[in-house]
């Protein structure tokens, strides 16, 4: 019986094919929208309540065409009618000090805007927010990754919303011992006095990403090990020591679904099988015209916060590209008077009296150079 | 081969027997006849010779002969008398036999000499075969002549034909290929290969015309009733033919609108992407098929969503018939045999979909021995193998496939870097032949999924299925089947990484199904089709577990849903006249969801939120919960102005009590599906249809422009932000929606020749609308909005260019404009980040899609004793290397938006592909 085999061998030659991600800027026609938008948390604490009240702005435009909404009547009601009013402390930014919300009360936000419309969010209750439990954080893959963990002993919870600061410290790549004073002649160039120095600096950075998270699908209300951010190796902020401050919002379920279909939207789409992103709305309603989109969603809570402070970890390539240079007394007009470098220490020629000045460029002596602020923060 | 050199040396002989057919010693005849009956006059003649006359005394009614003869050689006396006649004579001096017939010359000898270069011996004339008694036999050379029952029997106006038509090298039936009678009487064969046609009796020429197989032309000498099996050639290129051009006609004649037929061959053809053969993928380039882009499940058929195509492989129903995120389909080439796609005149058979149905067919096993084939992709191995368990009589097919795609994650985007795939298909087809009214067919299918995405999340999904089919024939005018079988479909996902929240979601959906199918022939002028069909649907909608006991997840599981669908239909072909032709079909299908199940219920007029329900009521086991049922009409209407040009015209009208749930824009593997139930209605369409069809230069160009117009009703949309998965009440997450398309495809078809292949051009619109008005959560205020596989303009050319027997190019190329897509309007700034905020959905779109493959194949040399055949395929897919957008998004990154688009393909993929049989 004859049998015929079919082999069949495919090659591949060579590719350098891939799929592949591109900038992508559609042409999209400017429509004006200047909708409201209202951020905050009304904080049933005893610590300062902000609620932000912003505009829309063009597709076309940045964050420099943010408006703020000035001069706008905002009170928080409770439903056993007292009323609180915000008092604008900037543009678009209404405070208090203390709004003192009780538990057993509900309570919304009540907006006049100057042109004369209202809006009014829907009552909402007061949430206890529950301590957290720790800040985690694990080297994975060479990078960092934090974590939050918390618990509600009373499984009531379920709902939680974070945001966090972070503050790192930054060291210049040289230590400068000496500067350039156009006031100190003949030599233009002296000590560093302590407070001129320029070595140490920190720099702060918020959240940008919503973070949330739910233990609805759990049997207890715990939360484990809740990715908050990611320091990619090499990053600067691990580079001296690192630390974040996290503040945690207990919020229900309404207010996780607007945060999660707002991620959804604007941080979790560029996947194969994308949600499709559509309309967001919030709890705030506009009252004269309510086919008006409002977006935000106000919640009452304790707010309830933790400091971590994580040392630069082996391993940690943060590294910067610096040279010294050599300038020579001579040349200090050309190369440090105009601030094009800026001298580290003294040099002695070899076998000559003349001393000549170990320089750098400003980025590798002066922190302040890469964003950082000299002044070092109470908690350090 | 053996039948193509005969046939070829027949030929021959016709041409040529005129020089040599004559020069013969005969008998000299003398006689006086005046007024003789002509078979009087033979009779006188085979006293006077010794020659035995044949002759069919049918054609010798009332014909006499006038003539006087006085010694003459018997060939020139016959030629003589029968000269005013239509008769001819054909004599054979060494047997001693004339033949007359009508108006062709019976051929008696071959030219002298003629096999003196040939080593065949023992080739004598083919001669009409007398003496069958109306048992079948098999009909396999041509030139032959073919006597259909008993000559004997008594006369009728009108007789049946019927038959099988089989492959004569393995046996197989063929489906689809046309019977042509005299040009007049036409018949089609069914998926196993059977013909029934009614024709006068008396002398006939057979053509018949297929896919695949060899134009084949039998002359007829049709009696009563009777059986004729007639084995064919495949269409085989190694010999250069006798081109006898003839009708290809069927897609003017056939009374179908909205059918596309492929053939494997037609379908491997096609480059595709890793020159991985893909059913689905060609499919997609046929007019009015769509997809949402490279990496998509399923297929969009005239404006309906992917959900709404019912696929079928072997009679079972596959829920997923992809593999790897939609890109490859997960069909194994080398099972499939063809493929039919539905899109207007769907059956009355078929039903439960509202827009096509897809009917794949996988390929009977050898009967005669066994071979196979064995293949490495790059992206699949393969393994085939079939033959005869009983030969002659029972056979198997068996194939596999696996992969080892891991490499091919890394062309996709950096995001998917880490991520894992895998899958695996198995198919086995067996075929008993208990005699020649029984068969029975048993096909098993299974395949499976997994992929892990960048994290630790792992992804699976499957398809089993198994049906066992019994095919009886109960007369030649009545066959029936019956099929029985079991289908099924699961994907789970498992996350483990964190202990806590360590899960595992788990889908399932399995049917079992029933179907009794009859083909009445009454007669040329009427057929029924008729039968009823049945299915068990239980499905779980998700199932959410701890993955171990560390976990901390809350079993949680969605009630299991039951329900039962029935079908009666009756389909009547009449065609009163050659040229016009009606079907007229009518299904009526009901549907029980069935307890036990929990069912909420809403306050009526209003919309269906947690805050309307009024109450939930449990259902105990069997109790039907409601019901849905109603009538399903398929008509269709065909005019033959000429044989190559008819006007065609249909109306449809489909329900579909199962919905897929998907909010992404493309389907993706891990969506769900859900019946009908109290709150979800079945989803209904109708589709009004008109054709033409234009055949030219003696039908080797088909045209055809065909323009709808389908409504849907109860289509299943999403409110903004609606969760899908593990949720209890999807009703209060979905927004009924109406739909409506239109479209007109364009069609130019060149199925032979040296340059063959196919263009079409599509225009169509698929428009959604929320249908609830005043009832909240409208998207785009009520109005309508393209959906997300809209894309008016559709250009596809699919050629191929035969330089000669061993060498051709194949080219295909796509043009499409972009899909729908929702852009923002504004930007705001939350929670520290500048954001984006949307409104109406998909008012923009991607920018266009265009991309071209090209493919060589180049085949080794043709002799016929080498141990090896080989050939190479060497193609490049996306030529251009054009990053065809496969989506358009805009994400918040470090506080800032940034737009990005998004391309799966980012430049050309070469292939090579070497094949080796021996």
């Amino acid at each position: 019986m004859p049998k015929i085999f079919n082999i069949i061998w495919i090659f591949l030659l060579p590719a350098f094919f891939a799929g592949c991600k591109d900038i992508y800027l559609p042409e999209i026609p400017s429509t004006t929208t200047n909708f409201l938008v209202v951020e905050g948390v009304l904080n049933a604490g005893n610590e300062p309540t902000a609620i932000r009240i912003t505009r829309t702005y063009d597709i076309n435009g940045n964050i420099g065409d943010l408006q703020g909404e000035p001069n706008a009547i905002v009170t928080v009601e409770g439903n056993d009618n007292s009323s609180r009013a915000l008092t604008m402390t900037s543009i678009g930014t209404y405070q208090s000090n203390n709004l003192a919300l009780s538990a057993n009360n509900e309570y919304r936000l009540r907006i006049k805007t100057r042109d004369g419309k209202e809006y009014l969010s829907n009552y909402i209750k007061v949430k206890a927010t529950p301590e957290i439990d720790s800040i985690s954080y694990k080297l994975q893959d060479g990078n960092m990754q934090l974590y939050v963990n918390t618990h509600d002993p009373a499984n009531n919870t379920r709902y939680y919303k974070w945001s966090y600061e972070e503050t790192w410290e930054i060291n210049s790549a040289f230590y400068s011992m000496i500067i350039y004073d156009k006031n100190a002649p003949p030599k233009f160039i002296r000590d560093r006095k302590p407070e001129e120095e320029v070595y140490r600096c920190w720099k702060y950075n918020k959240s940008s990403t919503i973070l949330f998270g739910s233990s609805a699908k759990l049997t207890n209300d715990i939360i484990f090990e809740q990715p908050l951010n990611i320091i990619r190796n090499g990053d600067e902020r691990l580079s001296v020591r690192y630390s974040i401050l996290l503040k945690q919002y207990a919020m229900d379920k309404d207010a996780y679904e607007f945060f999660s279909l707002m991620k959804k939207n604007t941080e979790s789409l560029g996947s194969i099988f994308d949600a499709q992103p559509s309309e967001i709305r919030g709890n705030i309603k506009c009252v004269t015209d309510p086919d008006e989109i409002v977006i935000g969603y106000i919640s009452a809570s304790t707010v309830t916060q933790k400091r971590l402070f994580i040392s630069r970890p082996a391993g940690w390539s943060f590294r910067q590209l610096c040279e010294t240079k050599i300038v020579t007394p001579d040349s200090i007009d050309y190369f440090i008077a105009n601030g094009a470098y800026i001298p580290i220490q003294e040099e002695i020629r070899m076998g000559t009296p003349i001393v000549d000045y170990q320089s750098s460029t400003p980025a590798c002596v002066d922190c302040r150079e890469r964003g950082g602020n000299l002044q070092q923060p109470a908690y350090w | 081969m053996r039948a193509a050199l005969n046939l070829f040396l027949s030929v021959l002989l016709a041409i040529s027997c005129q020089n040599f057919c004559s020069a013969q010693n005969l008998p000299a005849v003398s006689g006086r006849y005046e007024k003789t009956g002509a078979e009087d006059f033979f009779k006188d003649l085979e006293k006077q010779t010794g020659f035995y006359f044949y002759y069919d005394t049918a054609q010798l009614d009332s014909l006499y002969i006038d003539i006087l003869i006085e010694k003459e050689p018997l060939d020139v006396a016959l030629s003589k008398a029968l000269q005013p006649t239509l008769l001819k004579s054909g004599i054979d001096a060494a047997d001693k036999k004339v033949y007359i017939t009508s108006r062709v010359t019976m051929l008696t000898a071959l030219p002298a000499g003629f096999y003196t270069k040939t080593d065949i011996t023992g080739a004598t004339a083919d001669i009409a075969d007398y003496g069958f008694d109306g048992k079948s036999r098999k009909a396999i050379a041509e030139n032959k002549i073919h006597e259909i029952g008993n000559k004997n029997a008594p006369f009728k106006p009108s007789v049946l034909l019927s038959g099988v038509i089989r492959s004569v090298r393995t046996g197989e039936p063929f489906p689809n290929v046309s019977i042509l009678i005299d040009d007049s009487y036409s018949a089609i064969s069914d998926t196993y290969g059977n013909y029934s046609i009614n024709i006068p009796p008396g002398k006939h020429e057979l053509h018949i015309i297929g896919f695949g197989i060899r134009e084949t032309h039998l002359t007829l000498q049709v009696y009563a009733d009777g059986r004729m099996d007639i084995d064919l050639q495949e269409q085989i290129p190694t010999l250069k033919e006798v081109v006898v051009s003839s009708a290809r006609t069927r897609n003017v004649r056939n009374i179908q609108m909205g059918v596309s037929r492929l053939s494997i061959d037609e379908i491997k053809r096609v480059p595709t992407v890793f020159g991985e053969t893909d059913i689905l993928r060609v499919i997609t380039t046929l007019p009015g098929v769509k997809t949402v882009g490279e990496a998509s499940t399923g297929f969009n058929v005239r404006g309906g969503s992917a959900d709404q195509n019912l696929i079928l492989f072997n009679e079972n129903t596959i829920y997923n018939p992809s593999h790897f995120f939609g890109m490859f389909s997960a069909f194994n080439p080398e099972i499939v045999k063809d493929v039919e796609l539905y899109k207007s005149s769907v059956p009355a058979k078929y039903g439960g979909r509202l827009s096509s149905v897809l009917d794949i067919n996988s390929r009977e096993g050898n009967k005669k021995k066994i071979s196979g084939s064995a293949g490495i992709g790059l992206v699949t191995s393969r393994l085939q193998l079939e033959g005869p368990i009983v030969k002659d009589k029972t056979s198997f097919i068996f194939g596999g496939r696996t992969t080892y795609a891991n490499w091919l994650i890394d062309l996709l985007p950096d995001d998917y870097d880490k991520s894992r795939a895998s899958f695996q298909d198995l198919n086995l087809g067996i075929t008993h032949n208990i005699d020649s009214n029984n068969n029975i067919y048993l096909n098993g299918y299974y395949s499976r999924d997994q992929f892990k995405l960048n994290e630790d999340t792992t992804y699976g999904y499957a398809n089993r299925n198994f049906s066992l089919k019994w095919q009886h024939r109960f007369s030649r005018r009545l066959q029936g089947e019956i099929i029985g079988g079991y289908d099924y479909y699961k994907y789970d996902i498992k996350s483990g990484e964190n202990y806590v929240n360590a899960f595992k979601l788990f889908f399932d959906i399995r049917q079992y199904f029933g179907k009794i199918n009859f083909v009445y022939y009454h007669s040329q002028r009427h057929g029924f089709d008729f039968g009823l069909n049945t299915v068990a649907y239980k499905l779980q909608p998700g199932t959410f577990e701890p993955l171990n006991s560390n976990s901390l997840v809350r079993p949680d599981t969605i009630n299991t849903e039951r329900a039962l669908e029935n079908a009666l239909y009756l389909s009547h072909r009449f065609t009163p006249t050659n040229k016009l032709s009606f079907t007229t079909g009518l299904r009526y299908s009901f549907y029980s969801f069935l307890g036990p199940q929990s069912v909420s219920y809403y306050a009526q007029g209003q919309p269906l939120t947690d805050d309307t329900r009024q109450s939930t009521i449990h259902y105990a086991k069997g109790k039907f919960i409601n019901n849905y049922h109603g009538p399903e009409i398929r008509f269709t209407l065909r005019y033959a102005f000429t044989p190559d040009f008819s006007v065609k015209a249909g109306y449809n009208t489909q329900r579909q009590y199962i919905h897929l749930l998907s909010n992404t824009t493309a389907i993706s593997p891990t969506d769900i599906w859900k019946l009908s139930d109290p709150n979800i209605r079945p989803q209904q369409g109708d589709q009004l249809s008109l054709g033409f069809y234009k055949n030219f230069r003696s039908n080797t160009i088909e045209t055809s422009v065909e323009a709808y117009y389908k409504n849907i009703k109860d289509y299943l949309d999403y409110k903004p932000g609606a969760n899908l998965l593990m949720n209890h009440n999807i009703e209060t997450d979905v927004i009924r929606t109406k739909g409506k398309a239109y479209g007109i495809e364009l069609l130019i078809k060149k199925p032979v020749g040296k340059l063959n292949g196919w263009v079409g051009y599509t225009y169509s619109r698929i428009l959604l609308r929320s249908a609830e008005a005043g009832l909240g959560s409208m998207v785009n205020d009520g109005d309508f909005y393209p959906a997300n596989y809209d894309k008016p303009h559709d250009f596809v050319l699919a050629g191929n260019f035969r330089i000669n027997h061993r060498f051709s190019l194949s080219l295909n190329s796509t043009y499409s404009t972009g899909r729908p897509i929702t852009y923002p309007i504004g930007k705001f700034y939350y929670d520290g980040a500048e954001r984006v905020l949307y409104s109406d959905r998909n008012q923009y779109r991607i920018p266009d899609y265009y991309r071209t493959d090209f493919a060589m194949n180049i085949d080794g040399n043709h002799k016929v004793h080498q141990k090896t055949h080989n050939s190479w395929t060497i193609g490049v897919y996306n030529l251009l290397g054009r990053r065809n957008p496969y989506s358009v998004y805009f994400v918040s990154e470090n506080g800032r938006v940034n737009g990005y688009q998004l391309s799966i393909f980012g430049s050309a993929i070469p292939f090579i592909n070497y094949n080796i049989r021996f």
